[in-house]
């Protein structure tokens, strides 16, 4: 993984050989996520190279100290293919209007966060009930919207919402045991 | 945030929708609004990226699918412009393998670290006067280094000296401000004295947080004014 952070290092210097490298490591894993969100190779296709157009353009923002390179890849890729979805099936706003926009929020900042924070994620899963856990997985893997993982599981909309949130709570609690 | 609720409600509302932005349920008009609260609320930001990094070992449900085999060079087209597609450069070989990298950042390390002085002189007693010279060469490293130890001022330099290329290169050195492009702050000469006068205009570039860099260019240094070959060694700026 180490490597990967030194190959970011060199595309910021426009190091080409260095980005062929990247895609070489990184490719695979950023077209399956491509793919299984997006659900069509031709779009998975036209994702994968905005992914990497950005990574070229971008890669001056990965910081080592919040999350491995591969972490920070995968999220772009996620970000894109979600985004790309959402646009296509548009969906009820699901935040209120409280949610300040311009409110600088309270409380002390942690910067570096530990990568192997990752890895206990799997444990707290455990503290949900088999079908939330299930849904929770299902929307990071698959990109489903609240209201597809609704109609996947035949609850209200309502239902999904507060069992995401919930769920979303108690992993927050048990990560930060 | 609203002043008639609590802060720590706040809170659990940021965190639950941070998650759930993280998540992907959310959407796309609400994922614009966590991205411009993410912009100008670092707290928020910070929020978003620890579920980034807890939710990541959900990654390991995607199965490496490889893209089509020609995906690489449409990307470099679009980035590059055509006729560039996979120009191998003459270095790229080099960079294949991880052992070369390593080893690379040893010696880059001993380049970084230029002039070293020693307290008093404990090498063994030469012929005073002329100073002592080692050659320092990896297998597959592309650049030599050499050390000279001078026993009348007890001062070690490590130098690059000569790169094992067909033909002569130069190694030249780069300042950057993140986000900017590189500029050049000279070449390394290659007469076994490590060090560069920077221009006087240059010189306010020193500040902390700057990435240095040294790249390995045609002999003379690049010709655009812009890096063209591989990085050999990069490290930022800070006080000792």
């Amino acid at each position: 993984m180490d490597e990967l952070a030194t190959l970011l290092g060199r595309v910021v210097l426009r190091d080409r050989a260095a980005f062929t490298r990247l895609y070489d490591l990184t490719s695979a894993k950023l077209f399956a996520i491509a793919l299984r969100i997006l659900r069509d190779k031709g779009d998975a296709d036209e994702a994968l190279q905005e992914v990497y157009i950005k990574v070229w353009r971008r890669a001056e923002r990965y910081q080592p100290e919040q999350g491995s390179p591969m972490t920070w890849l995968a999220a772009i890729a996620r970000n894109h293919a979600i985004d790309l979805i959402r646009a296509r099936k548009p969906e009820a706003s699901s935040i209120e209007e409280a949610f300040d926009l311009a409110a600088e929020s309270a409380g002390p900042e942690e910067d570096a966060i530990n990568a192997s924070e990752g890895r206990r994620i799997d444990r707290c899963m455990q503290t949900l009930e088999s079908d939330k856990a299930e849904a929770v997985r299902r929307a990071y893997v698959e990109g489903l919207s609240y209201q597809e993982l609704a109609d996947t599981y035949k609850v209200p909309l309502n239902t999904m919402r507060t069992w995401l949130r919930r769920s979303l709570i108690k992993l927050r609690e048990c990560l930060e045991q | 945030m609203s002043s008639d609720k609590p802060e720590e409600w706040d809170r659990s509302r940021d965190e639950i929708i941070s998650g759930e932005y993280v998540l992907g349920v959310l959407s796309a008009e609400d994922r614009r609004k966590v991205e411009a609260r993410m912009a100008v609320d670092r707290r928020f930001a910070q929020q978003v990226r620890r579920w980034q990094t807890n939710l990541s070992g959900f990654n390991d449900g995607y199965e490496d699918i490889r893209p089509p085999a020609d995906l690489y060079n449409r990307i470099e087209r679009r980035i590059f412009g055509a006729g560039e597609a996979r120009a191998p450069g003459l270095l790229e070989g080099i960079w294949g393998s991880v052992m070369v990298w390593r080893g690379l950042t040893v010696a880059s390390l001993a380049l970084a670290a230029g002039v070293i002085y020693f307290e008093g002189t404990t090498f063994l007693p030469g012929t005073r006067g002329k100073p002592l010279v080692a050659e320092l060469s990896g297998k597959d490293s592309p650049i030599n280094l050499v050390a000279t130890f001078d026993f009348d001022s007890g001062r070690l330099s490590v130098v690059p000296a000569a790169l094992k290329q067909n033909e002569p290169k130069s190694l030249e050195v780069w300042i950057i401000d993140e986000g900017k492009p590189p500029q050049s702050l000279g070449i390394l000469p290659d007469n076994g004295n490590g060090e560069i006068i920077v221009t006087n205009e240059m010189r306010k570039s020193f500040t902390e947080g700057k990435t240095i860099a040294i790249s390995i260019e045609p002999y003379g240094g690049a010709p655009g004014g812009a890096p063209t070959g591989a990085i050999v060694a990069l490290g930022k700026t800070r006080f000792l």
